[in-house]
């Protein structure tokens, strides 16, 4: 039976009520988190990248409509003498520091233990008249062929913000003011100028963090003296008092060390606009838990306080969605932040990491059932059984959606292969969904670019170009009808999906360009290592470690295409090219046969079949190993592999001609490392061990893997013991990162209306075993009933 | 439905099992990766065609028969006909009720099955030799080692072809990986002779322990089963003894209470019993095999039905005593 997952019944009352408020969004117009647009005045000023959404394909034509409102709903800030003399960094920064010093509102809501409320802004760039001007011709230019090659299929792509790991910890222990420090002793390490104004970039924006928190100060004291209810009187003054502190001065207890992470953290979102997706903690449990034994051991927290004090902190993160709140309350409609916290894994010296807070993480997840912050599971081989079984637990009370769970010997192979140090490799962080990178001192870039591996299949066989509007994409790579071998369609697909590559790479480095060019973030490279060791912002090559990821779409469909034209073409002759071509062009209308036949009868990906997934392989290795041979010009930034595909496998569908796997103009694209869409019928191992051969750690980005299990395979403590065993098993011989899923009765329900797409589905009863989609309909019926409802 | 059973000397007549040939293919039907209901932690069961017993509540009614079946499945068939034109037998009729397979007629070749482009028709049961078995199962070998799983032979009887079982499981056995033989036990204990010290586990069903109500509805001896339990556990061999709860066959409680006490007497090395209740599912099994099934109709039985068989055999003094399958919706 599937118990959906609900908040507990024991959070303490000031909890439940905050919960409440935050999913009342109607309700509260006293405060909601909506985008704050913030002008410089001029008439040329530009409060929106389109670089930023690129991306985000379902955006392209609202694009003028968000630039045009945001210039009109912005607030002018008062600019200090000699502004428009400084340099751009500069200016970002005095404007950065202008607004959260003094624009930004401030909100304290009732009960609330952690404190920071509006942070969703549109800041200026701050751009001269000259400046603008340049941008813009950039930016149409850039955006103009990356529409055009999204339009025939190609890619998408951008210069997305967020999904970085900033360093929490140092500000922890160091606070701004120490961090301030250690810039102004590189800056006297520079001799160029700009390296040394970039500095005092830096140390301008971060120098506003002590009077915003002070403004928190202030607000709580002015509550406080109308306060009746003397505990919460004596709560609003801990409050100021810990906001007179941090995050300027480095923490001391376990509540100031939460409150200066989360002033830290949404003042990084503040920074980069909204809404900063991907921003992330990095390994939460780790940095924080010497603030949490010490009070403790000294006796000045107790368990119950931690846990009280975690899930405040826990709620604001979910006020990011507030931006999209008037067009759909439910937590996001596109669930698109993915603030991360990294959890467990092995400590530097290769240990278990898994701590006490670690612990009392998960206890708060399980009662919150809130999606942010989103929660990243390190699994790895010295992860004990007993937190691995409380992990299960966990997946099974919440249909999965606790957490992902990212795997550790896989994860640091690739960020090894990527030229990462062991050091970094091993403490790693997760951003975004599952992408695996440095903690505070990369700028991965995941997300930024996305081709569509399927494409290139159509460009084969119609010679470069688009079968939809003729246009050409590519150049020639002959006609398919010639071929004599497998080797050389092989050989041809390569070709075309390395001028695909190319295309992308060249028009991604464009957007690389822009935004390092114009749009420094002095505040958040602040926290990134390197930025003030090279004078550099963190968009402009400053971190340690600069990548720019290209997360391939729809590699299953791509592999299965390959191995459909090699067994039916090549190896039985059962088709001929031409009968392919012409079926394809015209979408299968008419050769319903032939596409069943392709459909059913060719190996796939997902199956541990050799004969398919050997091509998945040779096709990931290569596209991986070609990109991570480029680098953007202007920053620097080395490209490099991963499989996130996001949604694009549904944005691709219509874009992309129908494939030699059977599948139709319009139906999905495989996602992430997944199988195509009910293809893999052979259950969890085979499918596990097929990702496995990829050999992922070229895609040093990580891989989604998303598989679905039914409620009676975790039923009890032996089904959960197999489970865990299972996983196990995947650190071994699987991919990087897992997501578990259940079936619930609407999957069922789709399964009987759309047996094609379901033919993987599995019941299994002791002594017994069969296909779900060939049972008949009232068997069917009895099951999703059971499924609903107690068995 | 006929009940009939192979005698002792209709096994030594049955060459296509028991041939004393030293190399001869499995017949499978299924084989199934992360089988987490057949004995100890993941492991993958391979399903034998063949049975010396007709169950009525057979579950796997694909099992029973050691020659391959054709199958059609309606959700699948888009009605290309391209079998009927390949048919030689003209076996095959599309009426409005589906396809109707003359199963006098067809030989079983396959060319319909080679020819449909849907995958409508298939058919279940397929010769493996050991070598292709080894490489199917053995891929799975992290996971059986990350959960003290294995392989288990299930079926159908595997026992039945035990000339197979005799060459594959030594190969097993030098891997380590641990083999479990799901046996209904109506087999002459020299199959179980020749196998015995390459197994780790039996999983044996004791279904009926009354002698003339076994005959009736399982066509077997229940003397040779009892038998060949106890001489399993006297060799020291761990077993799970499982029991299927058939409404109106072996739902009664005074079944219940001897198939445990025999465990408790006979059987010291019974690590669990396990009670399966009746399940339904297989309808549409029979349907497309072309067999009436007498229990189609039969209701599930309640879960506080299965609840007492369990407290009944734990009255015994039976430990490890489970139940688990499908129960009856509503009117818990």
């Amino acid at each position: 039976m599937v118990k959906i997952w609900e908040p507990s019944e024991e959070l303490p009352d000031r909890i439940k009520k905050l919960r409440e408020e935050y999913f009342s969004f109607y309700d509260r117009g006293y405060f909601r988190n909506e985008v704050i647009p913030f002008t410089t005045g001029t008439e040329w000023d530009e409060l929106y990248s389109y670089h930023d959404w690129g991306d985000v394909p379902e955006l392209f034509n609202y694009f003028a409509g968000i630039r045009d409102s945001l210039r009109s709903m912005a607030i002018k800030v008062d600019l200090p003498e000699n502004f428009w003399a400084e340099s751009s960094a500069t200016r970002r920064a005095v404007f950065f520091r202008k607004v959260i010093e003094e624009y930004l509102p401030v909100k304290i809501l009732n009960g609330e233990l952690i404190v920071g409320s509006h942070f969703s802004t549109a800041l200026s760039k701050c751009f001269t008249k000259k400046e603008a001007k340049a941008w813009w011709k950039e930016e149409s230019k850039w955006l103009k062929e990356m529409v055009r090659l999204h339009d025939v299929g190609v890619m998408n792509c951008g210069a997305i913000s967020g999904h970085i790991v900033p360093d929490y910890k140092k500000v922890l222990e160091k606070g701004f003011k120490g961090i301030k420090e250690e810039i102004e002793q590189q800056m006297e390490r520079h001799d160029e100028k700009g390296e040394k104004d970039y500095c005092k970039s830096m140390i301008i924006a971060i120098e506003g963090t002590k009077r915003f928190a002070e403004r928190y100060a202030e607000e709580a004291e002015k509550i406080a003296k109308g306060e009746k209810n003397e505990q919460r009187k004596k709560e609003l003054l801990e409050i100021a008092r810990i906001c007179k502190k941090v995050p300027w001065e480095p923490a001391e207890t376990f509540h100031e060390a939460l409150q200066s992470v989360w002033f830290t953290h949404m003042l990084d979102m503040a920074a980069e606009s909204y809404p900063g997706p991907g921003l992330s903690h990095g390994r939460f449990d780790q940095y924080m838990y010497p603030y949490y034994k010490k009070d403790i051991d000294e006796g000045r927290l107790t368990k119950e306080f931690a846990k009280e004090l975690l899930e405040c902190f826990w709620i604001k993160h979910n006020y990011a969605y507030d931006f999209m709140g008037f067009v759909g309350v439910k937590q996001g409609i596109t669930s698109g932040f993915g603030q991360l916290m990294t959890l467990g894994g092995i400590t530097k010296g290769g240990e278990d990491a898994v701590n006490e807070l670690t612990w009392l993480l998960l206890d708060v997840i399980d009662d919150m059932n809130m999606l942010e912050p989103k929660r990243n599971i390190r699994i790895s081989k010295k992860t004990s059984d007993k937190f691995l079984m409380r992990v299960c637990e966990s997946i099974r009370k919440t249909q999965g959606s606790a957490f992902l769970l990212n795997f550790d010997e896989n994860a640091i192979k690739g960020l090894l292969w990527e030229g990462l140090s062991e050091e970094d490799a091993i403490d790693y962080g997760v951003v975004g969904c599952l992408e695996n990178t440095a903690q505070g001192k990369d700028r991965s870039g995941t997300v930024d670019v996305n081709p569509n591996l399927a494409k290139p299949v159509e460009l084969v066989l119609n010679n470069g170009r688009d079968m939809l509007t003729g246009k050409l994409v590519t150049s020639k790579t002959g006609r398919p009808e010639e071929f004599l071998s497998y080797e050389e369609f092989e050989e041809a697909y390569f070709e075309q999906l390395d001028q695909c590559l190319e295309k992308a790479l060249e028009n991604a480095s464009k957007a690389d360009e822009i935004r390092a060019k114009y749009e420094p973030t002095p505040y958040l490279s602040s926290l990134i290592e390197g930025c003030a060791e090279k004078g550099k912002d963190v968009r402009n090559g400053g971190p340690v470690y600069n990548f720019i990821t290209v997360e391939g779409v729809g590699i299953a469909t791509a592999a299965d295409s390959l191995a459909a034209v090699k067994k039916f073409v090549y190896d039985d002759k059962q088709i001929s090219m031409e009968e392919l071509i012409e079926a394809i062009k015209n979408n299968f209308e008419g050769k319903e046969n032939l596409r069943r036949m392709l459909s059913t009868k060719a190996p796939k990906y997902g199956n541990d079949d050799d004969y398919v997934d050997s091509i998945a392989r040779n096709i990931s290795r290569h596209w991986t190993e070609e990109v991570f041979t480029r680098t953007s010009p202007y920053t620097g930034r080395r490209f490099r592999g991963g499989y996130l595909s996001w949604n694009y496998f549904i944005d691709f569908a219509p874009l992309t001609a129908a494939t030699p796997d059977g599948r139709l103009r319009g139906t999905y694209l495989s996602n992430g490392i997944q199988p195509v869409q009910g293809k893999d019928k052979k259950g969890p191992t085979a499918v596990i061990r097929s990702a496995g051969k990829l050999g992922l750690e070229t895609a040093p980005n990580g891989a989604s893997q998303v598989i679905a299990f039914s409620s009676a395979s975790l039923k009890d403590e032996e089904h959960l013991e197999k489970f865990a065993s299972l996983l196990r098993a995947y650190g071994e011989v699987g991919g990087t990162a897992l997501q578990i899923n259940m079936i619930d009765p609407g999957t069922l329900k789709d399964a009987q209306k759309k047996p094609e797409e379901y033919e993987n589905l599995l019941v299994r009863v002791t002594g017994y075993n069969a296909y779900f989609t060939v049972l008949g309909k009232e068997i069917q019926d009895e099951i999703i009933a059971r499924e609903s409802h107690a068995v | 439905m006929l009940k009939t059973s192979l005698g002792e000397k209709e096994f030594e007549r049955s060459g296509d099992f028991i041939s004393g040939a030293k190399k001869v293919d499995g017949i499978i039907f299924n084989i199934q990766r992360y089988s987490t209901e057949d004995g100890p932690g993941i492991r993958t069961t391979v399903f034998m065609k063949g049975c010396p017993l007709r169950c009525s509540w057979c579950q796997n009614p694909e099992g029973l028969s050691k020659e391959p079946d054709l199958v059609w499945y309606q959700t699948r068939c888009v009605a290309a006909l391209e079998c009927l034109k390949v048919c030689r037998e003209e076996a095959l009729k599309l009426t409005e009720e589906g396809m109707s397979i003359d199963r006098e007629k067809c030989t079983r070749c396959g060319e319909c099955v080679k020819a449909c482009p849907a995958g409508a028709l298939e058919l279940i049961g397929k010769r493996y030799n050991t070598e292709e078995l080894l490489d199917e199962v053995l891929r799975d070998r992290v996971f059986y080692e990350k959960s003290n799983g294995g392989v288990t032979f299930g079926g159908g009887e595997p026992m039945l072809q035990v000339d197979f079982l005799e060459d594959i499981l030594p190969k097993l056995k030098e891997t380590n990986i641990h083999v479990a033989i799901d046996t209904c036990g109506a087999v002459p204990w020299k199959y179980f002779e020749r196998i015995i010290d390459y197994v780790d586990l039996f999983l044996f069903d004791l279904k009926l322990l009354d002698e003339q109500k076994f005959r009736e509805y399982t066509g077997g001896n229940i003397g040779l089963v009892t038998d060949n339990a106890r001489q399993i556990s006297s060799r020291k061999i761990p077993m799970w003894v499982r029991t299927p709860i058939i409404p109106g066959y072996t739902d009664d409680e005074e079944n219940i209470r001897s198939i445990s006490e025999f465990v408790v007497r006979n059987l010291p090395t019974a690590q669990r019993y396990d009670l399966l209740s009746f399940n339904n599912m297989c309808k549409s099994k029979y349907e497309r095999l072309g067999m009436n099934w007498e229990l189609k109709d039969v209701p599930l039985i309640e879960k506080g039905d299965m609840e007492e068989f369990r407290k009944i055999a734990e009255g015994t003094g039976l430990s490890n005593v489970r139940w688990s399958g499908p129960t009856r919706i509503g009117g818990e």
